[in-house]
Parts: structure tokens; sequence; C-alpha cells
């Protein structure tokens, strides 16, 4: 007898996937402004605000803040409960999300990610100095490396494994994206005239991707704009190029079932990347490209929810009143 | 100092492995040697490994801490020496388990269906019909074999001349199995060496057998029908025994959304390959909350729709629905009626000695002794709403006696028993305490009795509640063939 793997499994660690991706991303964000800013020249402003930005909530910050200061702009991302994509919102909702599969993956692993929300839970409180925010944003990120490595060693890799790979690249192609977008406004604000600094600045968004390193070995080259873009948007071996992410997605869909609606959508995604010359975007090109990919990972998400989490049922149009309970959509 | 059997002390109290004198009783003479030639050290270190074992494997059951913080996981408790029965008396308690449950499962068929005993004056209509688990919805319904109550725990206790008794049924949901099962495992892993001086009847097959009893219910005949297990989910007290069977089953475990029932009354499950049909669920879930269309409108656990697709026989529920009737603290004192009645045979195993309130006599005897009895409402469970007499105030019993007088039939009494005992690590000291026993009957095409059951302990000193959410612990439950 062939066990079945339920919508609800399949969609909650399809979430839990992409929260601890997630807070991982937010984590290195983070880390990678603080030390950004200890290079900055003085009279550039480098605004914490692009971090706002980044997550695609500069309104909702607004509301709720004065100014956009590294202390509310780190408390909104660390701590805030209001604010949907916080750090400790996600590892709360991985952990609410991992508690209701406690069966499909080894037994301790919810103690790991349940440890984790406790660890930035007991730390992330008041207001924290730059130096502790980066401890703890390392001690985060260790730990959900840790997290994944143990997944990955351990569990079965059949169809649960697969949606906890599509939930996880799918939010860093997505983040990767937000995450060129939001810089690359920035250098044409604040880099005119002062050509050192842009540099600066690309080295930035590398080290925000975790990608400075592995640049370097690749490229070979000084870093600038048209090879960052071509690395970080088409490079098949980065694991957190937008290439190698929808790649990943496209195999883990290969081996489920009834995947031919979700396959359409992730090889409109690869498709397009492969169309466009990345290196020389610019400006509102690269904008609009960013936001065609961006428009396409949607579409996938939504056919992966619609094929997979949520089974109509064809013999009779009955609706169960509780799916809206369940602890896996983003409260954002 | 190691554990002394000449100092150790149950007065009065039937002792499961040493006599009144401080001998083992048969079979137990290698155990109580073994345990006295551990030293302070080992015993203390035994004990660690059971706790370390249990925290890795993640034995846990659910504790309710209040409003807002929901409820907590802890570690089952567990005491490393075992209790013993053997197997030439197990053989006996047995077979009277199957008469019990077999005569108990034609009592529940009857009743939905022609109601002879009913018409025979047996058992009283009236005690029927006013029964709040009696359910008019079950009328007429056939499930397969003629059984309703699939899996039953009953509980088993020894008073002090040692005769076993059957204190209650429970017939709806029963809990506890997967615990008898891990009690094991744990065993094995702290006293290996145990395993080889003893033949201790195995009892890791109950989810084999469990599995087989629910695929011979299945209305479609196929070879591999599709079996669920059904649970309230994950704060439930017993969520972890729910995932526990679903996985050693490898059946899915699902929760009330993830079914559907559709148009052709059949039940479907949401799956990533689409709607699954399902042809036997075993529910985890009380009657009132399996269908909100039927019963509780505000049921979130259940599956709208349910007890329709029951009810057209395209899917089996175990236990089936309404056969709580059974399992009412008053109807258990007909028991022994209903047995001769079905089955033309004298109980194997004797019913506690019972009072009905609603015969004037017995209520009569009942108020003048009231400080000596134990006075149980009709259907709660887990002992709430007793009155422990001995235990009790001068108000607690004035308050029963005018609930008994207003609704007699609510109640029955039964003498204070004084349960059996058995040696239990206290501060690494082997003292007395006093114990049940739950033994799961599982009834299909066929009837399955564990080999044992649920030994659970009281753990505080004289205490009689045996309920983990109340401090009681567990044992290992052998089975030993002497011969």
């Amino acid at each position: 007898m062939k066990q079945h793997t339920l919508s609800k499994t399949a969609e909650r660690i399809y979430w839990l996937g992409r929260y601890l991706e997630r807070a991982e991303s937010t984590a290195r964000l983070i880390n990678v402004n603080g030390n950004l800013l200890i290079d900055l020249p003085r009279r550039i402003p480098l605004a914490w605000t692009s971090l706002i930005d980044i997550m695609g909530t500069r309104a909702h910050f607004n509301q709720l803040y004065d100014t956009p200061d590294e202390r509310n702009v780190v408390r909104y991302l660390t701590v805030d409960q209001n604010n949907g994509g916080s750090l400790l919102v996600s590892l709360s909702m991985a952990r609410e999300n991992a508690r209701t599969i406690r069966e499909i993956m080894p037994r301790v692993a919810f103690e790991y990610i349940n440890d984790l929300y406790l660890y930035a839970k007991d730390r992330a409180t008041g207001t924290l100095s730059r130096s502790r925010t980066s401890e703890l944003m390392d001690g985060v990120m260790r730990r959900v490396q840790h997290i994944a490595g143990f997944l990955s060693g351990t569990m079965v890799h059949g169809d649960t494994w697969s949606f906890l790979r599509i939930g996880e690249f799918l939010e860093r192609a997505d983040m990767t994206t937000r995450i060129i977008d939001v810089r690359s406004v920035d250098m044409l604000e604040q880099t005119d005239g002062l050509e050192p600094y842009s540099q600066l600045q690309w080295r930035s968004v590398l080290r925000s991707l975790h990608a400075l390193q592995a640049y370097q070995l690749a490229v070979q080259e000084p870093i600038q704009q048209p090879l960052v873009q071509q690395f970080l948007f088409k490079n098949e071996n980065l694991p957190r190029s937008l290439a190698y992410c929808t790649s990943r997605i496209r195999s883990s869909l290969r081996s489920l079932p009834r995947n031919q609606k979700p396959l359409t959508a992730i090889n409109r995604v690869i498709r397009f990347l492969e169309s466009v010359e990345v290196s020389t975007l610019k400006g509102a090109q690269l904008h609009a490209f960013i936001d065609d990919c961006q428009l396409r990972l949607a579409q996938l998400d939504r056919e992966i929810d619609r094929t997979y989490f949520h089974a109509r049922l064809r013999v009779a149009q009955e609706q169960t009143q509780t799916q809206s309970q369940s602890p896996s959509q983003s409260p954002s | 100092m190691p554990i002394d059997w000449s100092e150790y002390q149950a007065t009065g109290i039937w002792d499961e492995l040493v006599t009144d004198r401080g001998r083992p009783r048969a079979g137990a003479t290698n155990l109580c040697r073994m345990l006295s030639r551990l030293s302070d050290d080992e015993l203390a270190a035994r004990k660690t490994a059971a706790e370390v074992a249990i925290r890795t494997m993640g034995i846990t059951f659910t504790v309710y801490t209040g409003e807002g913080s929901g409820s907590i996981d802890r570690e089952w408790p567990f005491d490393i020496i075992p209790r013993m029965v053997v197997k030439s008396e197990w053989d006996v308690i047995a077979k009277g388990l199957r008469q019990r449950v077999n005569a108990l499962n034609r009592f529940i068929d009857d009743v939905y269906h022609e109601q002879r005993i009913l018409d025979d004056n047996v058992v009283p209509r009236e005690l029927i019909v006013k029964s709040k688990d009696f359910r008019p919805e079950c009328m007429g319904v056939s499930p397969a074999h003629g059984v309703w109550s699939h899996v039953c725990g009953t509980d088993l206790v020894r008073d002090a001349d040692g005769t076993v008794y059957v204190l209650e049924d429970n017939l709806r949901v029963p809990s506890g199995v997967s615990y008898m099962l891990e009690n094991r495992e744990v065993m094995k892993r702290v006293f290996p060496e145990l395993f080889e001086d003893y033949r201790i009847l195995p009892i890791d097959d109950y989810a084999d057998q469990l599995l087989r009893t629910l695929r011979s219910l299945s209305p479609r005949k196929v070879k591999s029908p599709e079996v669920v297990v059904l649970t309230p989910g994950i704060y439930n007290s017993a969520y972890f025994e729910h995932a526990y069977l679903a996985q050693a089953m490898a059946c899915e475990l699902v929760e009330g959304p993830d079914l559907v029932v559709g148009k052709d009354d059949c039940v479907y499950m949401r799956t990533i390959e689409g709607l699954i049909r399902v042809d036997v669920i075993y529910r985890r879930i009380d009657d009132l909350f399996l269908d909100p269309k039927l019963f509780r409108a505000d049921s979130m656990i259940g599956v709208p729709g349910l007890m329709r697709a029951w009810r057209a026989g395209n899917v089996a529920l175990a236990n089936a629905p309404g056969c709580g009737v059974a399992d009412d603290k008053v109807i258990y004192t007909y028991v022994p009626e209903i047995i001769r009645y079905y089955t033309g045979e004298d109980p194997i195993l004797p019913n506690v000695p019972s009072y009905r309130c609603v015969d004037k006599d017995s209520r009569d005897y009942v108020i003048e002794h009231i400080d000596k009895m134990v006075v149980k409402p009709a259907n709660e469970s887990g002992g709430y709403g007793m009155l422990i007499g001995p235990k009790s105030t001068k108000a607690e019993r004035e308050k029963f006696v005018r609930q008994i007088l207003a609704n007699p039939r609510n109640y029955m009494a039964q003498p204070m028993l004084i349960l059996s005992s058995a040696p239990t690590l206290v501060n690494n000291r082997a003292e007395p305490r006093h114990l049940d026993l739950r033994p799961f009957i599982l009834s299909g095409a066929a009837t399955y009795v564990t080999t044992g059951g649920l030994t659970r302990v009281a753990m505080r000193k004289g205490s009689t509640v045996v309920n983990s959410s109340q401090g009681g612990g567990s044992k290992d439950t052998w089975i030993v063939d002497v011969e």
C-alpha cells in the first residue's frame, strides 16, 4: 500500500521551506547592511529604508514608525509582531507549520526548529546594539543552515521533500530578484560621481546573497554591474542565482504527480530568463525585467497552490469551512 | 542499599509480585532476585536510562496548562519494574474479555435494530432511550460483521483477595495502546538481560492486528482498502498515539478538513494526487464532533456529511457512532445479564458488585452506606463527577445524596475496592503502589486480545488515581509462560 501525501502536509512543508529561507535571508540582509554602513562615507545616508523596500512593505512601515532609522528598521524586520515578514514571525510560522508535520520529518527536526524560534525570541527583545544584532543574525543563519542540512541528510527524498525544496527555492528566487531590484535603484540615486562606492555597493549585493567569494572564484574579474547581474541571474552553479533556483524547482516538480501546469509555469520563468540579455540591463529596463520575473514566479506559486494544496472536489462542490484555519499562509 | 524484599510491605493489599510474607510470587523469582542484586547506583542508572530512552524516542503525552498557554508535551512517566501476570491466568482473562466484548457488540447491534433485549425486559427500555449516548441516527444501520465497538479498552482491577474484576468498558475511543507498545520498547533497552531469563509473550503485532481488523470493515472489496486515522489535531491529549498508530500501520493521519464527502456519498481525502477514496476511518474523535451537519454544528474537527456516507454504507467508521450507549456506568451493571442473554453462558470475568440507584432497595442501601461507597454518574469518564465515599467530606456526601434522589437513573455505586499493588521505584526504593490494567480488544472479522495491556500505576502513596494527567505512571506488563 502506497502512502498518499495529504494536500495539507504538502502545503505545510512547502511553507516551512519558505519561512526558513525567508528567516535566513532576512538575517543576512540585516547583517550585510550593517557592514556596508561602516564602509560608506557619512554624506551618503545609506538608507535603512532600502531594507524595507526589499521586503516591499514601506507603506506599512510608515504607518507604524516615525523615522526610518536603524533602530526602527531593525526592530521592524526582526521582532515586530505586526510585520508579517519579520524574522520572529517567520520563525514562528516555520515552527507552527513544522509542528503539524512532525510525523513526516525525523522526529528531532521539530525540536531543532522549535529551539531556533526560542533562541531568537529569547534574544530579540527591546533594542539591540549593532554587535548584539549581528551576533543574533549570525546565530539564526547558522541554525537555519543546520536544520536545512539535517533535513537534507535524514529525510526521505520523496514527495514531501520535493515540496520543502520548492518552497525554499521559490522564496530564494524571489529574494534574489528583490535584492537586485532595490539595490540597483540605490546605486542610481546615490553613486553619481562616486565610482569607488558603486563597486562597494555591488559588493554588498553579492554579500547579501552570500555570493562574494563565489563571484571572485567563478568570474575572476573586478566587481562591476554587468558581470554581477549576469552572475546573479544566470550562473547555473550559484545556489542563490535565479537560474539555479528555477532549475531546482523544475527538477523537484518533475518528480511530483500531476505536475503539468506547475511545470508549464516554471518553464515560462526559465525560458523568459534565458531570452533576456541581463548584463546590460539598467534602470527602468532592469526594474521591468525583474517585475516580469516576479510576476511569473507568483504565477508558479498560484499554480502549485491550486494543483496540490486545494484539490477541488470534482464529484461534488461541497466546501469544508475550515480551510482558512491552516497556519501555512503568510499573514502579510 | 539494594532492594531487600523481606522489608517490602504491602500489608492488606494483593501485591502482583510479592506475597505478604516477602516472597516472590510464581514466576517473579528471577525478576526479584535480579532487582535485589542491583546496587543503588545500578538501579538509579537503569532508571535514568529509561528516562533518556523516553526522551529520545519522543514518547510524550499532552497536558492542558490552561487558558491561553494551551498545552505542553510531557515525557511519559514510566516505572522500570514490570508488572507480571502468569499465562495460565491471563488465558482465562483473555477468554473472559472476548466473551464480554462479543456480548456487548451484539447488545449494541440489537439496540439499533430489533431491540429484543428491551422487549424482553432484561435491560429497561427507559434506560436506553433516555441515555444521552443513544443515537436515534444509528437505528437500522448495519456495520460490517455486526460489530460496533472495534477497539475496546477494558479496565481491570484486582481486589485484596486476588479476584480480577472488570471496572469499566471503554467502547468509544479508548486510548493508551501506544504507551503499552512503547513501554515494552523502553524495557527492552533498559533490561535486555531479563528478556533472556523469561518467556515473555510478545506484544508487537498490535499494529498489524489493528490494520487487519480495520481492513476487514471495508465496504469496497479491494485488495488494499484505504484506511486512515482521523485525529482532532495536535492539541489533543492523545495526539501522540494517533500519530504513532498511523505511522505503525502506514496509514494517513488526517484531520477533518483533509476529508470531504461527495455527492455520491463517498468519503475522499485531499492529496497531492487529487481526491482519493477512503474506505475505513479509524476515528479518534467523539461522536458529537464527527459530522457538523448532523451533530454539533460548531465542530471544526469533523467532516460534513460523514454520517450520511456511513449510513449509506460507503465508509466504515471504527468505532461506529452510537456504541457509547453500552459504555455507561449504569448499563455496566447489566453486563452480566447481557452476556447471559446473548451467549447463554455465565460471565467469565465478574463485574465489581454494583448498586443501581434506580432500584429503591439499592438506593436506600447506597445512601445509608455512602461513606463506604464509590458513587459514579452514568456517563462521565476519566474519573469526573465521582464520589469516593471514604475520602469525601460530609458536605460532598450530602450533595451526592441530593443528586441521587433527584436523578436516580443517573447513578450507580460500588463498594470501595482495595486495588492491588506492585513494587514501584520511589527514591530508589521499591514501594507498593496501586495499579490497574487496560487490555485492548479488537473486533472485526475476527477478535484479538492484546497480550497483557497497559498497566497504569498511581505514583503517590496510597493513591488509586492512575490517570497520567493526574500524576499516574505506567509499567511494562509481562504475560509470562512459567510452565
